[in-house]
């Protein structure tokens, strides 16, 4: 089957005002059952969303059910949340029976055990994704179960960081070709070959904005200081050991305005990392391509904390919806697909669903 | 009954991405032939179909090993043929099965009832867990802090009497000084009661000492320490539902807090003991005006005045439970209040508390 140019290969023609519905009834529901209902309603948004997506010529089906996050959850709770806060209260006994090192070591073996789980949690949410996503009646998965990924998540993000934070964006490269080669649709296997170093001007604009940051601030507040001082001649002018109310508000201003905008700068960079991971991505004949411009990351951004912000937080239930829209409109894929060749999947699906990333409280892929 | 109906359709049949279209042909019986363009044929069980959506097409059905197959009308489906066919889930069986007002009507009233249990449980059921339950509880959860409580034999002497004095039948009750130079005293899980050594030191007698210990040892007797314990496992697992959080709310011995009422019991338990062991409440009153007076100028007060709220209530309390002419026995001598203040310093190898 030939590609459409013109077109993109994938859309998405989903409406907030049939979501709504659904949105709303899962926030009831949600409410009312002391948030157990949300894995039901993850399924029934995804449901939703999927089959509001196009890719190709055929929507995309969600083949995942509620029951199986919830048992994800479960699972998550009795294997890891249980013995962490165990392993966390007799840490604290031996603490307070002066049994230091085991204390400490009991503590610091959860906070590894987290790090660890967190990468292969990742891993596993993708996996499950994809199992649990049809195309044609064809899905994808992975053969691999992700405990080896998790070590490597461990040493690459603390290579990186030993760096001085310098190797992150390797890192983050790194480990995202890594997971997507371990995954599959149908019988074919994903490529992803992106290096890292045209991230760098990015990280590097990220890395140094607080060092700029704080010098404009000093600067700023040396003029400040020397204002306060010529404009108040007569008063006394500015006295370090009690400087005026306005001062402290300037510098709360400042602290608040500075965290704001290093989020846009980490923005700039992570735009740059979406479309250079994505771009070196490839599926049997077919490439991708995603296109969202850092203004277009912002304006979700943006979108996001105002959406929250009118309605109180209740608008949470259409982030969901947002990320997805943004996801499905800004991705493209050019080549060809041969539906005679691409044939089911023979990997394994775990019975359970993402409990761990939704434990840990990640966003998707 | 009736004859032979086909229904245009398309179809996938899980094994290659190729899509089928065609007839999907129902002669009343359990099984749907689909017969595509090209002629091949491929048969399913009604009863193996699962609605997978409306609102798209005319429905589309997966079969219930979830194996890819996907089957969707694009014509109109004969009304006994429609009959056959499963209906889709929309909330969830059991909400399904209910209609969604009465099944939101039912979570919530469940849900209530939970929260309610849960946050009265503290103190309905707090005071029937047994005494020595608790203590075991409290020794896993804490121990005997190992060395970081101040023994002298004249302090622990003098300790056990003035404990012996507030609280003559005390099976539960412990009562140490730890080395930790703080205004403060706690009461912990197991029946621990810990005066702080910076208390110590700031108190001017032994009835003041007396006051605040009779406080804490109200705290054990009427049962608070394990209703905070209670309510705070309680949060735990209701918050859980909601967000399950890791960490939260585990760091909590230390950040226990107790409510105004149960204060106020304690206070009158430690006026009640006061009262019975001749030890006059004058000096515990002192020692709350010394609070109130001081509160806000150092960080060190914080503990004591952030969780022990009022002190300007709670001194007229005491300074009322004072009964003109009466013959009051100071709480220790001065000897017996001098060693205990002496307590951490003589102690050879105490250890310091880091972690308060």
């Amino acid at each position: 089957m030939d590609e459409d140019q013109a077109q993109s290969a994938f859309g998405f023609h989903g409406t907030w005002r049939e979501f709504a519905p659904i949105a709303f009834t899962n926030l009831l529901l949600i409410i009312v059952t002391l948030g157990i209902y949300r894995f039901w309603a993850k399924a029934r948004e995804r449901r939703y969303l999927w089959s509001r997506t196009r890719f190709i010529d055929e929507r995309l089906e969600w083949t995942g059910t509620g029951l199986e996050l919830f048992l994800g959850g479960v699972v998550v709770v009795l294997l890891f949340i249980l013995p962490y806060i165990v392993m966390t209260q007799v840490a604290q006994a031996m603490i307070l029976r002066g049994e230091t090192a085991i204390g400490v070591t009991l503590t610091v073996i959860p906070l590894l055990a987290i790090f660890y789980l967190m990468g292969v949690a990742r891993f596993r949410a993708i996996r499950y994704r994809l199992g649990r996503t049809n195309w044609r009646g064809i899905r994808g998965g992975s053969n691999d179960n992700g405990f080896r990924y998790g070590w490597s998540y461990m040493w690459k993000t603390t290579l990186g960081y030993l760096a001085f934070g310098l190797g992150v964006p390797w890192a983050m490269v790194s480990l995202w070709n890594q997971r997507w080669r371990a995954m599959s649709f149908g019988p074919m296997e994903f490529t992803c070959s992106a290096d890292f170093s045209p991230l760098m001007k990015r990280y590097l604009l990220f890395y140094l904005s607080p060092f700029l940051a704080i010098i404009v601030a000093a600067g700023a507040m040396f003029a400040l200081a020397l204002g306060f001082a010529i404009d108040f001649d007569g008063g006394g002018g500015f006295d370090p050991e009690n400087p005026p109310i306005g001062f402290f508000a300037a510098i709360i201003v400042s602290v608040l305005l500075f965290y704001f905008v290093l989020g846009f700068i980490w923005l700039i960079y992570f735009a740059k990392f979406y479309r250079v991971v994505v771009g070196h991505m490839a599926l049997g004949d077919l490439e991708f391509e995603f296109d969202a411009k850092t203004k277009d990351w912002i304006k979700l951004g943006l979108g996001d904390v105002a959406l929250l912000v009118l309605t109180l937080g209740l608008g949470f239930v259409f982030l969901g919806y947002r990320h997805w829209k943004f996801f499905v409109i800004h991705m493209q894929a050019f080549g060809e697909v041969n539906v005679d060749d691409l044939t089911q999947s023979t990997t394994k699906r775990a019975r359970h669903g993402e409990g761990l990333l939704d434990a840990f409280d990640m966003g998707a892929i | 009954m009736h004859g032979t109906c086909e229904v245009p359709a398309f179809w996938y049949d899980g094994i290659s991405a190729r899509r089928y279209e065609g007839v999907a042909v129902w002669s009343g019986g359990d099984t749907l032939r689909l017969r595509a363009d090209d002629g091949e044929t491929m048969d399913v069980a009604l009863g193996d179909l699962i609605f997978v959506e409306r609102g798209v097409m005319d429905g589309s059905y997966s079969r219930k090993a979830d194996d890819g197959f996907r089957l969707s009308f694009t014509g109109p489906v004969p009304e006994d043929l429609a009959h056959r066919l499963p209906r889709g889930q929309n909330f969830g069986k059991w909400i399904d099965g209910l209609g969604l007002p009465k099944a939101a009507a039912l979570f919530a009233v469940i849900s209530a009832a939970l929260v309610a249990i849960v946050l009265t449980a503290p103190t309905w059921l707090g005071p029937r867990v047994p005494t020595s339950w608790e203590r075991k509880m409290g020794d896993a959860m804490i121990g005997d802090l190992g060395n970081r409580l101040c023994h002298t034999p004249k302090a622990d002497a003098a300790l056990a009497k003035l404990v012996d004095h507030l609280d003559p039948d005390r099976p539960v009750t412990r009562v140490g000084i730890a080395n930790v130079d703080m205004i403060n005293a706690v009461a912990l899980p197991g029946g621990q009661v810990l005066i702080f050594n910076g208390l110590l030191q700031e108190a001017d007698s032994a009835d003041e000492l007396a006051g605040v210990v009779g406080h804490e040892i109200g705290h054990v007797r009427e049962r608070h320490v394990m209703q905070a314990l209670l309510r705070q496992f309680g949060l735990s697992v209701l918050l859980g539902g909601i967000n399950s959080d890791l960490g939260s709310s585990i760091f909590g011995i230390a950040s226990m807090s107790y409510s105004r009422d149960a204060e106020r019991e304690a206070d009158a338990f430690s006026r009640k003991q006061l009262a019975a062991a001749d030890i006059s409440p004058v000096g515990t009153a002192e020692f709350f005006e010394y609070l109130k007076e001081e509160s806000g100028d150092s960080p060190e007060w914080v503990g004591w005045v952030a969780s022990h709220p009022m002190p300007a209530e709670r001194e007229q309390a005491f300074r009322d439970a004072v009964i003109e002419g009466k013959n009051y026995k100071p709480a220790l001598t001065d000897e017996e209040f001098s060693a205990l203040q002496s307590a951490c310093k003589e102690d050879p190898d105490v250890e310091e508390f880091s972690f308060f």
